[in-house]
């Protein structure tokens, strides 16, 4: 059937974007004005808030799973791997549960989910290290959030609403 | 509030990782000053007060035994009866010690002698008047250092020095000797985990409370607040000589207190410092001392002929050597070290 | 295939994707995230900020103890028990030996310490000033050399 290929194909699409996105931000480092390991804008947040919002949990899952493994093996380790991927799952579980809350709009959504990535970072971080050292880094990184969470929530908000909706019935 | 569940329990999370207990709740711990130095004795067991005290007690009883600069002690009596003829009726642990001491210097020559003392004293290091002895001092008394010209009798219960004027130093074993018999002291007393710092001489026993690794780390010898990078190990002593420990400067020269038995002067071999890694903390610390003489090459060798200690040489070419036996996780690559792991 | 749930079929219903505006439960959570990030600061660190123990021991006795970073002016301690006569000072949050009849100057070379775990030794006077509070930053038990 042709929605199995569809749904497929929009993945493997904002899979790549996704990829892309944090390619992309990689270019232009936050952390040259925060002086702050694990500062980033979080581009690639804007591919899962979309997925959550217009298709499913699943597919947001399957594709930020797809963009960590592609992005480990495009230039990082596997510790950069248990960083994305810990932070990630973080990110869309704190997100998948808001979206379901009234009185919040992608604004809030999107600090939660930045706010989580961090923590989910630093919790990695730990144990990785072994150590609890990386955690003085988690209070001025959950600050930074707040910013990075609102820039990315008013682009999810554009995004959501400017990009069509997928012609799922249609099909 | 509910809505916000998600984000508290990750929050939350974070929090009671960092609410671990740590290391050094139990046990008793004491510092206090010996052998020219600070010390400081953990015992991690519970009721470890016993183990620490008898520890403190047995580094006393040998300070009174070993310092030559107290009066009473055998040592000195030792030296003022140096060329009389006399053998002076010692402890055999004092006998065995003062053989072992010969043995390095056998296995090392040139390298390690305890009959310096004459030497140090004309450098001001052992009264802390520092200063260049004039050459014609410096040769009268590097005529009196002779490591053979000090008998020990086979049942190590005497010992004689057979020219007027020698004396014996025992500054390179003492702390080693000491850190020995306190661990003998410590286990005796029931102790199964415990950490010595004899004056950076560090003697570990056991592992840690929670069974991990003792992790101990070296410092940098051109920045003391720093460090060349940690060692992981258990039931080891870690002995490091260098000349930045004590030192003094004239006309713009440094001198330090490691002395060449050969010249006279402060050894020049190339190395900032030496830390020897060995289950015997004697040994440790009678090689850190000899093998800082004997240069990185000789070292080297000396290592590969045994396989009861490690090794861990910083030079001063900015290269750290590691020898293969130890887990050592380097850190001055930052400050400008590079490390390179030597192999049998 | 199946790709499940009636979701899947249907427009999703998410309330917060359809809003353009920040809405007061925004600034509600926003504000959730600050307290959580100063909480944790001050959780981390409840020493480091607050209390910088220098106790300053003589040959076993406790001479004096100072709060450091309660401190608001310079004060300086004379220690004439010793072998030698010296002099410490004590400034907010660091202490040093300033002066010490001592012939090695060690402890005056030491300069300035500032952090919990460091210590000052003078070995002629046996004087030792060590600092406490926060847990000590290091990840190791013990330095040699």
């Amino acid at each position: 059937m042709s929605g199995s290929i569809r749904r497929l194909t929009r993945c493997a699409v904002l899979t790549a974007l996704a990829l892309a996105l944090s390619v992309a931000e990689g270019l232009v480092p936050l952390t040259i004005l925060f002086p702050l390991p694990g500062l980033r804008l979080g581009l690639a947040n804007l591919v899962t808030v979309y997925a959550l919002c217009r298709l499913s949990g699943r597919e947001a899952l399957l594709i930020l799973v797809s963009r960590c493994l592609l992005g480990a093996l495009l230039g990082g380790n596997l510790m950069s791997l248990a960083f994305s991927l810990t932070g990630g799952l973080l990110a869309l579980g704190t997100m998948f549960l808001l979206l379901h809350m009234r009185g919040l709009s992608l604004f809030g959504v999107s600090v939660a989910g930045a706010a989580a990535h961090n923590t989910g970072q630093i919790l990695a971080a730990m144990a990785v290290l072994g150590t609890r050292a990386p955690l003085v880094y988690l209070p001025p990184l959950l600050l930074c959030s707040l910013i990075t969470g609102t820039v990315t929530g008013g682009a999810c908000i554009l995004l959501v609403h400017r990009v069509p909706q997928p012609l799922e019935r249609k099909s | 509030m509910k809505r916000l569940f998600p984000l508290f329990l990750a929050l939350s999370l974070s929090l009671s990782a960092c609410g671990a207990p740590t290391v050094g709740d139990v046990g008793a711990s004491e510092q206090f000053f010996a052998m020219d130095t600070i010390m400081t004795v953990n015992v991690l067991d519970e009721n470890g007060e016993a183990a620490v005290q008898a520890a403190r007690a047995e580094i006393d009883r040998l300070e009174q035994m070993l310092s030559r600069t107290r009066e009473d002690s055998v040592i000195a009596l030792l030296n003022t009866h140096a060329g009389d003829g006399s053998a002076l009726a010692v402890e055999p642990e004092l006998g065995a010690l003062l053989r072992f001491a010969q043995s390095v210097s056998q296995d090392l020559p040139g390298c390690f002698d305890i009959t310096i003392a004459p030497v140090m004293d004309a450098w001001g290091f052992t009264r802390e008047e520092r200063h260049v002895p004039d050459p014609d001092t410096l040769a009268d008394t590097l005529a009196l250092v002779d490591w053979r010209a000090l008998t020990v009798a086979e049942d190590d219960a005497s010992a004689r020095l057979e020219e007027p004027g020698m004396a014996v130093d025992l500054g390179a074993v003492a702390k080693g000797f000491a850190a020995q018999r306190a661990a003998d002291a410590i286990r005796a007393a029931g102790g199964t985990s415990a950490l010595l710092d004899l004056g950076g001489n560090i003697t570990v026993l056991g592992s840690k409370p929670d069974g991990a690794d003792w992790r101990v780390a070296v410092k940098d010898p051109q920045d003391t607040e720093r460090q060349l990078g940690v060692v992981s190990l258990r039931d080891k002593t870690l002995s490091t000589s260098g000349g930045y420990e004590r030192y003094f400067e004239a006309n713009g020269i440094t001198y330090h207190h490691i002395l060449d038995p050969e010249t006279g002067y402060p050894a020049d071999s190339g190395l900032l410092s030496v830390t020897v890694v060995s289950s015997d903390p004697l040994l440790a610390d009678a090689l850190s001392t000899a093998l800082f003489v004997a240069g990185r090459q000789a070292a080297l060798d000396y290592w590969r002929s045994r396989d009861d200690f490690e090794l861990i040489l910083c030079g001063s070419d900015g290269v750290v050597t590691v020898t293969e036996g130890l887990t050592f996780a380097f850190r001055g690559e930052e400050h400008g070290y590079t490390c390179e792991t030597a192999r049998r | 295939m199946h790709f499940g749930g009636r979701s899947m079929d249907t427009p999703v219903k998410r309330p917060a994707a359809e809003r353009r505006r920040p809405t007061i439960g925004d600034g509600v959570l926003a504000l959730l995230v600050i307290l959580c990030a100063a909480a944790l600061f001050f959780g981390l660190r409840p020493a480091s900020g607050n209390l910088l123990t220098a106790r300053i021991v003589l040959d076993g006795v406790l001479v004096a103890e100072y709060d450091l970073n309660a401190l608001t002016s310079p004060v300086e301690l004379a220690v004439d028990g010793g072998a030698y006569p010296m002099v410490i000072q004590a400034e907010p949050g660091r202490i040093r030996v300033l002066e010490s009849g001592c012939p090695s100057q060690d402890c005056v070379h030491t300069g300035w310490a500032d952090r919990a775990g460091d210590q000052i030794i003078c070995l002629p006077n046996r004087l030792v000033i060590s600092l406490s509070g926060a847990e000590a930053q290091t990840d190791f038990d013990a330095v040699t050399g």
